[in-house]
């Protein structure tokens, strides 16, 4: 309601503005046609507050006649609210009270204005509490305020200008010369400038556009013979675009029935990486006239054009070439025989893991020692177990005595190196033998100056041998050719890790202080040489100098065993990555050749002494054979073959193949598993 | 310090850096804007390269800096830079209202020309052979496009497109020197020789096709001013070698029938006769060659009459047309086998175009295996009641009246018919039939490793056509001597298929040795003396092989002797032997997945 009411009274002020303007006679508009009375009907029933008295009206028309500023004075309040308990509505300006007019009821001013047509044009001013008839005139006025237009029909907004001066016989602010001459003769210019153009296009140089258009099919011969000569070749190197790919049965629109994917499969690529997902699916239509128009032609086409000019283009090498060319011509195995190929014989008896084994010079006896605490000579030919030692502890090494009349086996075991008499050879060998592995007396060792807390020289009495004992774990043992000398390595012992020993004398001393922490050490087979394997690097000494000649870098983590050729020129190099290395110690401290062999850690390698072979042993249960022949010329290079891959151990706690020896005198390998076997494997 | 890479003022540059320049740098040096340097890039087929050494970051591109000098000096670049400030005083004339002057300024607009460049990139004709299959691609494309107002594709360019493919399959269909097609998803692939260069391109499919939002025309249109060129000379170099002049004058009767291709071909085929009648002092007996010549040597003054005069031929009598064009090439000398093989293979035989058959495809395709087809229409060289159509190409089957002396086949038959070079029998492709799956040409099935059924179907009907090895008597040739059987092969179940594969390959194994001792005797060796050394040879090998399979266990030996063999290698090489083996798996298992799919086809069939 309140709305309402504001909007009621915002139009009585427009009304009130309108009306001072025009006045006019409401008596006068009577008459009114019937549409506007069934319109207004609408309006009288909507505001039925709005119907005040009729009688006022004529008051009213009467003082608003009088041409006086609107009686009531009080100015622009809140009459409704602030005079709404009095019965005066303000004051006229004389001061005395203007009454308020009495309220009619409802039903009476809704007949009244039921019955009045005119009842739709009549305001209620409650500022002069008051009701006023608006005339047609001012309707009109009211449509047009409404519309947007001047209030007044007969207002021009769009005059003529009128100039505010006059300027007849004023003068003029422009020039009042009279027309120059120039005005009336053809421009020279343009006289010039045409003739230049029909010049121009009798010459053919501006062509009129009909004649443009003829052009457009110049095609002539471009090619004559004369360019096929090479002089137009491209600068740079042309790089011709790769020619699209050829379809395949799968894109054909009827393609055999193998090449279209089943539902699984086209589900399965929605679980692919975009980039993985097939491009094409291959559909079938039974028949040609339902194949519909291929959706991505355009957009293919449109790749194309990017890839030819945004794309850089290289000349690549495409390698079509047969597998089997890239592998290198290898001399036949045939004419390298002999060589070890088929097991011959296996030496059963160990307990546990067969650590390490040796052939004695002499060729007819193998000493093995295992993990089960045992060391064992067998009859190499037979295969019959000879000897036993309980030696009570892993043996980690053995290793025969290479001079053939001293049968002595040398084993190492956790600190010890025992030093046993095999029993083997005539009575005259084993006198002397009995004589050598004697200690007269205990403490006649202990001179040997800085070594001396280092080993201790000790009889041992229950097998009849000597008992070496280190002041650390000792890993390896090697002896001198002569069978005199021989070397022990304790990798933890710091200065100490390497160990020369006299077996004549019982003598121990360590002639090699800097060093790393050494894994092996070998005597060189004719010189007197010494090679000192740490973890990356091969020292060569001197040992008549006691220094270094030489460091080998072998490139590999980690060094497991090396072996030295039988001529003491060349080097092999196990690691425990699988990588062997072949140094010529002439060519260079680099390897020669770097051979990937094995899949896990090569436990040893070893050559043979006669033959042109040698071995790898490896954890993954193989050993292979390799052929090598060393040339006396200088400038040729080792020949290196591999020959054969001997399998038949079997993995025990993921390890294979512990140890491998050559026979002295015949092609055969022995091999010890980690399957408590040792093998023999023959031509 | 100085920077890490500094040069001295007034040093060169050196190396990559001086042998290689960046787009953007490119850009600056030519001061164009990217829109130029790319349709200049596109124009002289200048593309970016790869420098040993990015000096300016990994992910920009290179051009290499010669290129971009090259760029420099290009004429081309000039008229670029006058064409775009003629757009600008087009622009403002059009921004003053000056209607008169913009009009005049339009007419006027700065033109270039391309064939200085093709020749450029293309100094001999077989380079732009060589490189035509994108061109032909291309332009069949937009032959097929609608031409839309928005994307500034010009009704003129695609007409023009048009014609240019239409003369192209002229030209190939008068040389016969189709050799390949291919009904893919994609469209029709069709393999053309010209001049010992293998051409390939693909046509849409004759639809409506679908226009993408992610295209940008501009990069399309500038490819395809270039295109439109390079044939154009192509076109106008094929033409003029067998004689006939370029461009054609077509028969606007049937160009308004929108049969300008059979119009072309009537053009080119009228044309190539004029090397005969030059040289009239060939004999002629034939009265009807006789006189058509005349009518050429009148014809030869002026093309539109000859055209006029070509229209007064008896439409319905193309096969003197034919005879004159086969008479007409039996002189040339060099044309060799595969040519003569592909002309003749639809030789004699009438052909009818049913609807629904794309008509454009199958009337080239048909003529350049020298066949004679004419359709449903105004103009068509022959109705659909001549008695003498062997093949009507019908898609979908309709009541109407049957001949029984013709074939009804469907549109594949020919493709495959093509493919093959022999002619198939069309019991298996009659109308309202599922055909035989259609198998794509340019796959060489040996090298992939799987011989589909349809292909090794269709080798055996090409033995038997050929008849160049006879059949061994002791085997079972019946699968050879009959093709229907052969196709009923196509449907026989699993292991009779592997049988008769088992068989061929025995006979294949027969033959080639055959074959081997044929050339031998040719040759002159004496037979006895090759045999016993061949014997000794097998027997030392095997005697060699034997042994070592004693020593060594079989299975492993094998492996062994590759194991061997990979430790020598180097790292590298080792490396690529890997990879290669790898390739291979993939390939096999490529293989067994489609053998799995058509064992479960199979079995579903049956089961």
């Amino acid at each position: 309601m309140g709305k309402e009411k504001y909007e009621e009274s915002s139009s009585d002020e427009e009304v009130n503005s309108s009306s001072d303007v025009v006045e006019a006679s409401s008596d006068e508009e009577v008459e009114s046609s019937s549409d506007e009375v069934e319109a207004s009907s609408d309006d009288v029933e909507s505001s039925e507050d709005e119907s005040s008295s009729d009688n006022e009206k004529v008051e009213e028309s009467d003082s608003s006649e009088d041409e006086v500023a609107p009686r009531n004075t009080v100015g622009d309040i809140p009459l409704v609210e602030w005079h709404k308990d009095e019965e005066h509505i303000g004051y006229d300006i004389k001061g005395r009270k203007i009454m308020k007019q009495p309220r009619k009821d409802k039903l009476a001013s809704f007949i009244e204005g039921a019955d009045d047509p005119k009842n739709w044009r009549k305001i209620y001013d409650e500022y002069n509490d008051e009701e006023i008839e608006l005339t047609k005139d001012e309707i009109k006025i009211i449509q047009r305020v409404i519309s947007g237009r001047t209030p007044h029909a007969e207002v021009n907004p769009y005059e003529d200008y009128v100039d505010w001066f006059e300027y007849e016989d004023k003068g003029h602010p422009l020039s009042n010369a009279p027309e120059p001459k120039r005005r009336f003769i053809p421009s020279k210019w343009e006289q010039k400038r045409v003739a230049n153009l029909v010049r121009k296009i009798r010459a053919g140089l501006i062509k009129v556009s009909d004649q443009h258009k003829e052009e457009e099919h110049n095609v002539y011969s471009l090619w004559t013979d004369d360019t096929d000569s090479v002089e137009n070749k491209k600068h740079g190197g042309y790089v011709p675009a790769p020619k699209p790919k050829l379809p395949g049965h799968e894109e054909a629109y009827n393609p055999p029935v193998e090449y279209i994917p089943t539902a699984e499969e086209i589900n399965s690529y929605e679980l692919m990486y975009e980039e993985d997902r097939p491009k094409f699916i291959p559909r079938r239509y039974l028949n040609y006239r339902s194949v519909p128009a291929y959706d991505k032609g355009v957009k293919e086409s449109f790749d194309r054009c990017l890839d030819q000019y945004l794309c850089p283009r290289t000349r690549k090498k495409r390698i079509n070439i047969d597998p089997e060319s890239l592998k290198p011509k290898l001399p036949s195995r045939k004419d390298l025989r002999p060589y070890p190929t088929t097991c011959y014989l296996e030496y059963r008896g160990h307990m546990g893991p067969v650590n390490c084994i040796s052939v004695d010079p002499s060729g007819q006896w193998l000493a093995s020692g295992s993990t089960d605490g045992t060391a064992r000579v067998w009859e190499i030919e037979t295969g019959r177990c000879l000897k036993i030692w309980e030696v009570g502890e892993v043996a980690r090494q053995i290793c025969w005595n290479p001079s053939p009349d001293r049968p002595i086996l040398a084993v190492v075991l956790e600190y010890d190196v025992l030093l046993l008499n095999s029993g083997m050879g005539d009575i005259d060998i084993q006198t002397k033998m009995k004589e050598l592995l004697h200690i007269s007396e205990p403490g006649a060792t202990e001179d040997a100056g800085d070594s001396k807390s280092a080993v201790t020289w000790i009889q041992h009495e229950k097998h009849d041998g000597i008992r070496m004992k280190h002041f650390k774990a000792v890993l390896s043992i090697e002896w001198h050719f002569k069978g005199d000398y021989f070397t022990t390595v304790v990798p933890s012992g710091d200065s100490k890790a390497i160990l020369l020993h006299q077996l004549s004398k019982k003598h121990s001393e360590t002639p090699f202080r800097k060093l790393g922490i050494p894994v092996t050490a070998v005597f060189h087979p004719s010189k007197k040489k010494f090679f000192v394997a740490t973890k990356k690097f091969v020292h060569v000494y001197d040992l008549s100098k006691v220094e270094k000649i030489q460091k080998l870098e072998t490139g590999v983590r980690e060094i497991s065993s090396i072996s030295i050729h039988p001529g003491g020129e060349n080097i092999i190099v196990g690691s425990k990555e699988g990588k062997m290395c072949w140094f010529d110690l002439e060519l260079s401290t680099r390897p020669y050749k770097t051979l990937k062999v094995h899949s896990k850690d090569i436990t040893r390698v070893t050559f043979h002494r006669t033959y042109p072979l040698f071995a790898s042993a490896s954890d993954d249960c193989t050993a292979y054979v390799f052929h090598s022949t060393v040339y006396s010329d200088l400038n040729q290079n080792p020949l290196i073959v591999p020959l054969e891959i001997l399998r038949g151990h079997k993995p025990e706690h993921g390890r294979g193949v512990l140890d491998c020896k050559y026979h002295p005198r015949q092609p055969w390998l022995f091999t010890a598993g980690a399957d408590s076997i040792i093998k023999l494997y023959c031509h | 310090m100085p920077p890490k890479h500094y040069r001295a003022p007034g040093k060169k540059k050196e190396g990559n850096a001086a042998k290689y320049i960046t787009r953007t740098k490119a850009t600056k040096y030519l001061q164009v804007s990217l829109n130029t340097f790319r349709k200049l890039c596109i124009l002289k087929g200048i593309f970016p390269r790869v420098p040993k050494k990015k000096f300016e970051g990994n992910h920009k591109t290179y051009y290499s800096m010669k290129d971009i000098t090259f760029l420099a000096h290009e004429p081309l670049l000039e008229k670029l830079r006058h064409k775009r400030a003629h757009e600008k005083k087009v622009k403002k004339a059009k921004a003053r209202k000056n209607k008169e002057l913009a009009e005049r300024l339009l007419n006027r607009m700065p033109t270039y020309k391309l064939d200085r460049l093709i020749l450029e990139r293309y100094p001999t004709f077989v380079d732009a052979l060589r490189d035509l299959d994108d061109c032909l691609t291309m332009v069949h494309l937009f032959a097929s496009l609608p031409a839309v107002e928005g994307e500034r594709i010009q009704v003129k360019r695609i007409h023009n497109c048009r014609r240019l493919s239409h003369e192209w399959q002229a030209f190939i269909s008068r040389t016969h020197s189709l050799r390949k097609t291919f009904i893919s998803v994609k469209g029709i692939y069709y393999q053309a020789e010209v001049q010992g260069q293998k051409i390939t391109w693909l046509t849409p499919h004759a639809l409506q096709q679908v226009l993408t939002d992610d295209v940008d025309f501009n990069i399309m249109l500038t490819f395809l001013e270039f295109y439109e060129t390079l044939l154009g000379f192509v076109n106008f170099k094929l033409y003029n070698s067998i004689n006939v002049k370029y461009p054609p004058i077509l028969d606007p009767r049937l160009e308004a029938l929108a049969a300008e291709l059979y119009a072309l071909f009537r053009y080119v085929a009228t044309g190539s006769t004029r090397k005969p009648a030059e040289n009239q002092s060939i004999a002629s007996t034939e009265e009807k060659k006789d006189s058509d010549e005349k009518m050429d040597t009148g014809v030869n003054e002026s093309d539109l009459q000859l055209a006029q005069l070509q229209h007064q031929l008896p439409s319905n009598e193309p096969g003197a047309l034919m005879q004159l064009l086969e008479d007409s090439n039996n002189d040339d000398d060099d044309v060799d086998q595969d040519t003569i093989e592909c002309k003749t293979l639809f030789k004699n035989l009438k052909f009818f175009l049913s609807r629904e058959v794309p008509r454009e495809a199958l009337l080239f395709i048909i003529r350049a295996f020298g066949g004679v087809v004419s359709w449903e229409g105004e103009g068509t060289p022959f109705e659909e009641t001549d008695e003498d159509i062997a093949y009507q190409i019908v898609d979908r089957p309709t009541q109407g009246h049957k001949f029984l002396s013709r074939h009804y086949v469907q549109p594949q038959w020919v493709f495959d018919c093509v493919n093959a070079r022999i002619i198939l029998p069309a019991d298996a492709y009659m109308v309202g039939m599922v055909p035989p799956p259609h198998l794509s040409p340019f796959v060489d099935d040996e090298a992939e490793g799987y011989m589909p059924e349809y292909a090794e179907t269709i080798k055996q009907l090409q033995a038997t056509a050929k008849k160049n090895v006879m059949p061994l008597p002791d085997l079972d040739n019946q699968d050879l001597a009959d093709p229907q059987n052969l196709i009923a092969d196509g449907v026989m179940d699993r292991t009779q298929a592997n049988e008769a594969a088992g068989e061929r390959r025995k006979l294949q194994l027969l033959e080639k040795q055959y074959h081997d001792e044929l050339k031998m005797e040719m040759s002159g060796i004496t037979y006895s003396a090759t045999l016993s050394n061949k014997k000794s040879e097998n027997s030392g090998s095997e005697e060699m092989q034997h042994k070592d399979e004693v020593v060594v266990p079989v299975s492993t030996e094998k492996n062994d002797e590759d194991d061997r063999a990979k430790l020598y290698m180097s790292r590298k090489k080792r490396g690529l032997y890997e990879a290669i083996e790898i390739s291979n798996q993939r390939k096999k298992d490529k293989v067994a997945v489609l053998k799995e799919r058509k064992r479960k086809a199979a079995a579903s069939k049956s089961g």
